[in-house]
């Protein structure tokens, strides 16, 4: 046996030896090393070590770069000839990959832009850290109720009494009905604007940029009026001349203008285009300033570093001290920015709100594109029988398994890159139509954070697609390869039917969601209300129409095509006016029940045509009804009355019950029915028309004569109710359309995998087609063979996307307090309808094989 | 480029390349050199000088055939170039015609 020198100097000679010398030191080296080992074996290894040591100097150390920067260079060009000869070769399969990850992409931007936008709504102000609503939490007898209004009087009991409040301001929302439409007038001109009322330091709390005058001082005044910059141009050509000219409002009052802030931004959750101060809304509505009256908002800042859980349990005991510790209510600061997102509210504990969409739709894009990435996988892996010859050479010829694995997960980015250019077009054509559905305003600002999620998503997108291939085919034995002894493992063939079935299994619930989605909101829709929302027409009473309801409405039921009249305080449909301080005989002093309250006129049931089912209704021939209540079903049955009518309740004054409605949905599909009644009283605001169906022209004309007769130079500014209604529902239907689309993009994408693979496979088995139909096959049968392997894959993903759609819908539906129940046919529509688009996806490519002529096939052999 | 100039040891690693006209590689220009000079050195100085040589083109070098030797490695033979021997020459001119004027010195 030859004598070994030491191992690891050997190792460490290799290690830093430049290449050109190595083999002359090393032989040299070893010459000595065995010429001294015969004389002394131990003097000979330490020799050796030394002269190892020795030639550790510059003149024969290697450079060490990390990279041999020619071979790669040369390695990456290659690797990128190689990519473009294979896209140019197998083109179906590479715009199959394209489309897929592209539109993948584009949907997976969108749901990115959006989410970004929802999650950033509110943020903008400086204060945002600080900035907080005042909320409610009560106790009724139906469990505790949590609101976001609150008292007038609470901003000022804040400013006195909570030492670690900053600012603080009351507000009349513009959320209030009517105020997103009022009108300002200078002269002859008339100006529709949304409108608030809000506290003094307003401005000092929330960051709306103000043009003209100071914050502490530009509602002091109570005549004071701060305008938007648009709306100032649009009063008075220039926001400058605006500033300490009076404007009439609602043509009821002057208003100065004290200064111009620069407008609500987009990622406001408040859009309006004035302020008012609140001193003034306390002259035109007192109840705002009482403690009983409920609707106003209230925001605050805290002062720096008043810790919010602290500063709510000393409001509690402060407001327990100042009304008694048997308070049914007591108010709590929520994180204002928080509202948009996490608006609801059970049982007092906040259980969610816009965010489930956000986070819905997050899944959905992170589903599609997985989906994309699937489709990936599989038609590279079964595409790469073509390859395998190329990694069987390149192996032999030195490529280690890494350099394997870099060359096709490159390949892969490279294809989500072009992806992601695609996709950045589609993006730019969908934004509009996108917009419109979601009601943004979204644009594709090529900002710091988009371009680094953009490529962040189509990098990983593209690493995850190209993993598992990559680690597959550098993983087989070159020399099985190139003996053409490999057989396709079992293994990669179960993994591909595995993909093939999550991505159907994902699709199809995609699909049962959106169609129960769409069935929910359709049962909303045509539900019977209890009362008809269609064709029922509103406009608020403005100028000189006030004194003059009266003669207004008997003049407005002349007209042709309007079938009755009447008019109201509330808007009817949503929340109205919500009251605590009914009291009726055996009322417990604990029980809280709140109703809801909507004053009404003479003939307004008739008009809207609620349904009477004991009693009468509001009639002129009783005499004075403004002491009569009428109350729903479900009030009655809180208030545990046995025969109603004639009873009396305290409700501001004393109130005879006349009559009981049947219960009909005020509010949205979302609400329980809740306790509610109708009182007449002569504050009203707002005129109700029923017109005749096909007649609604003639009527709006007739009623826009008559009302220009009144407020000449006026338009009559009218809304549907049915619009109204349609407003409650306005976030599922956005999510329904949206959901269409995604999901049909899913289904797509999962195709055009399907797609792939179906051509792949009959283009494999061509010769065993061949061969069949030479002996006797039909058409039919081939097919058949063909289509069975796909068909059970499908079906097998029917079998589990069904129950967990079923779990998830029953679930959504649950949000909804009247939902339809869940059918077995939806579940099976949809089960077929996935196979039936399987089908036609791989009919194509199958009945094409099927039909070939065995010669053709056969031939080359 | 400045005429390269040739340093002491260099010149005697040189000559013995010279001397064992195509068959000097590192192990028998080490053995040979620490038999004239009768003392001992280390095999990385003869590699360094022989590398340097190389550079400013005084040897050039060949690699020998596989044997089972050496643990299969080559031997790299090293031959003189012209320009190297020019050198020498150049060397041993010089030294021999300062050495002759050198007075006939008696030590006595």
């Amino acid at each position: 046996m030859k004598p070994k020198p030491p191992k690891y100097a050997l190792r460490f000679l290799r290690w830093f030896c430049r290449n050109d010398y190595l083999e002359e030191i090393e032989g040299n080296l070893l010459e000595l090393f065995e010429q001294q080992y015969t004389a002394s074996p131990k003097k000979a290894q330490k020799q050796f070590v030394w002269n190892v040591l020795r030639h550790f100097r510059p003149a024969f150390i290697r450079s060490f770069k990390l990279f041999q920067p020619s071979n790669h260079r040369a390695m990456l060009h290659y690797n990128f000839i190689l990519a473009f000869r294979n896209f140019q070769r197998y083109k179906s399969s590479f715009f199959i990959n394209l489309i897929g990850l592209s539109s993948g992409l584009a949907c997976a931007l969108l749901i990115f832009l959006w989410v970004q936008d929802e999650l950033s709504v509110d943020k903008f102000h400086a204060n945002d850290e600080r900035l907080y609503r005042v909320m409610e939490k009560g106790y009724s007898s139906e469990g505790i109720y949590t609101s976001f209004e609150t008292r007038g009087p609470m901003a000022d009991f804040l400013r006195e009494e909570m030492p670690q409040v900053e600012y603080v301001a009351a507000v009349g929302p513009v959320s209030w009905p009517g105020y997103d439409r009022l009108t300002l007038s200078i002269d002859e001109k008339n100006v529709k604007a949304a409108g608030q009322y809000v506290g003094k330091d307003y401005f000092n709390i929330f960051s709306y940029e103000l043009l003209i005058g100071s914050k502490d001082q530009v509602l002091a005044d109570k005549n004071s009026i701060v305008l938007s910059e648009e709306l100032a141009m649009r009063l008075f050509d220039s926001a400058q001349d605006a500033v300490g000219k009076s404007v009439e409002f609602q043509q009821e009052r002057e208003f100065i203008v004290s200064g111009i802030f620069k407008g609500t931004p987009a990622r406001s959750s408040v859009q309006f285009d004035f302020v008012m101060t609140f001193e003034a809304l306390k002259d035109e509505k007192p109840w705002v300033d009482s403690w009983g009256g409920g609707g106003p908002l209230v925001f605050a800042t805290l002062r720096e570093g008043t810790n919010v859980e602290y500063f709510n349990d000393k409001l509690e005991a402060t407001l327990k001290e100042r009304f008694g510790d048997d308070i049914n209510r007591v108010a709590f600061l929520e994180r204002y920015s928080d509202h948009y997102l996490y608006g609801i509210y059970e049982i007092g504990v906040r259980v969610g709100g816009r965010i489930e969409y956000v986070r819905l739709f997050s899944v959905v894009a992170i589903i599609i594109l997985l989906i994309a990435s699937i489709n990936f996988v599989n038609l590279t892996t079964a595409r790469a029988s073509r390859r395998l010859k190329e990694i069987g050479i390149k192996k032999v010829v030195g490529s280690g398994r890494k350099e394997l694995i870099f060359q096709y997960i490159g390949e892969s980015v490279l294809i989500s890159f072009f992806s992601l250019m695609v996709a950045i077009l589609l993006v730019a054509l969908a934004l509009p139509t996108f917009n419109e559905i979601t009601g943004k305003q979204l644009a594709l600002g090529f900002d710091h954070t988009l371009i680094v999620s953009a490529l962040t998503i189509a990098f990983s997108t593209g690493v995850v697609a190209g993993l598992y291939p990559a680690l597959y085919l550098s993983g087989l034995r070159s020399i099985n390869i190139l003996k053409g002894k490999l057989n396709m493992s079992s293994g990669s063939v179960w993994a591909r039917k595995g993909l093939v079935v999550f991505q159907f299994t994902l699709s199809i619930i995609l699909m049962v969601s959106v169609w129960v989605v769409h069935r929910q909101i359709a049962f909303v829709q045509n539900q019977h209300l209890g009362y008809d929302k269609d064709n029922v027409i509103y406009f608020p009473i403005t100028g000189r129409l006030n004194g003059n309801e009266e003669t207004f409405l008997t003049e407005m039921k002349k007209i042709p095509g309007v079938l009755n009249a009447s008019s109201t305080g509330h808007r009817i449909v949503g929340h109205n006016w919500s009251v605590g301080n009914i009291e009726w005989e055996g009322k417990t002093p604990d029980d809280e029940t709140g109703f809801e309250v909507i004053t009404a006129n003479y003939d307004l049931l008739e008009t809207l045509g609620v349904e009477i089912i004991e009693g009468r209704s509001f009639s002129r021939n009783f005499g004075n009804d403004t002491t009569k209540i009428i109350f729903n079903e479900t009030a009655i049955e809180a208030m545990g009355l046995t025969s109603p009518i004639g009873t009396t309740v305290e409700f501001y004054g004393e109130k005879e019950i006349i009559g009981v409605v049947k219960d009909f949905h005020f509010e949205s599909f979302h609400e329980e029915l809740k306790p509610m009644c109708f009182v007449m009283q002569a504050s009203i605001n707002r005129m109700v028309a029923k017109l005749q169906a096909g007649r609604e022209k003639e009527a709006l004309a007739g009623l826009q004569t008559l009302y220009s007769n009144y407020n000449p130079g006026f338009v009559l500014d009218y809304q549907f109710l049915d619009d109204d209604y349609q407003a409650l529902y306005v976030a599922e239907q956005r999510v329904s359309t949206l959901s269409e689309y995604f999901a049909a993009l899913a289904i797509l994408i999962s195709c055009l995998g399907l797609f792939g693979l179906a051509a792949f496979t009959a283009e494999r088995r061509l010769k065993e087609i061949g061969i069949r139909k030479a002996l006797g096959a039909s058409v039919v049968n081939i097919v058949g063979l063909l289509t069975g392997d796909f068909t059970k894959m499908v079906v097998v993903a029917i079998g589990i996307a069904l129950p967990i759609g079923y779990f998830l819908t029953q679930h959504w539906l649950q949000n909804f307090a009247f939902h339809i129940d869940l059918q077995w046919w939806y579940f099976a529509g949809v089960g077929l309808l996935a196979l039936l688009i399987a089908w036609l996806t791989i009919g194509l490519q199958t009945v094409k094989a099927a039909q070939v002529n065995p010669i053709e096939c056969l031939r080359d052999e | 480029m400045k005429n390269p100039s040739l340093g002491e040891f260099e010149e005697l690693v040189l000559l013995v390349v010279a001397a064992q006209h195509d068959q000097a590689y590192g192990v028998s220009i080490l053995e040979d050199l620490e038999e004239k000079l009768s003392k001992k050195l280390n095999i990385s100085a003869v590699h360094v000088a022989l590398k340097r040589m190389e550079d400013k083109g005084f040897v050039k070098s060949r690699f020998g055939g596989i044997t089972s030797e050496r643990g299969g490695r080559r031997k790299k033979f090293y031959i003189i170039t012209a320009f190297g021997k020019q050198m020498l020459d150049q060397q041993y001119a010089l030294r021999t015609s300062i050495y002759q004027q050198i007075p006939n010195i008696s030590f006595g």
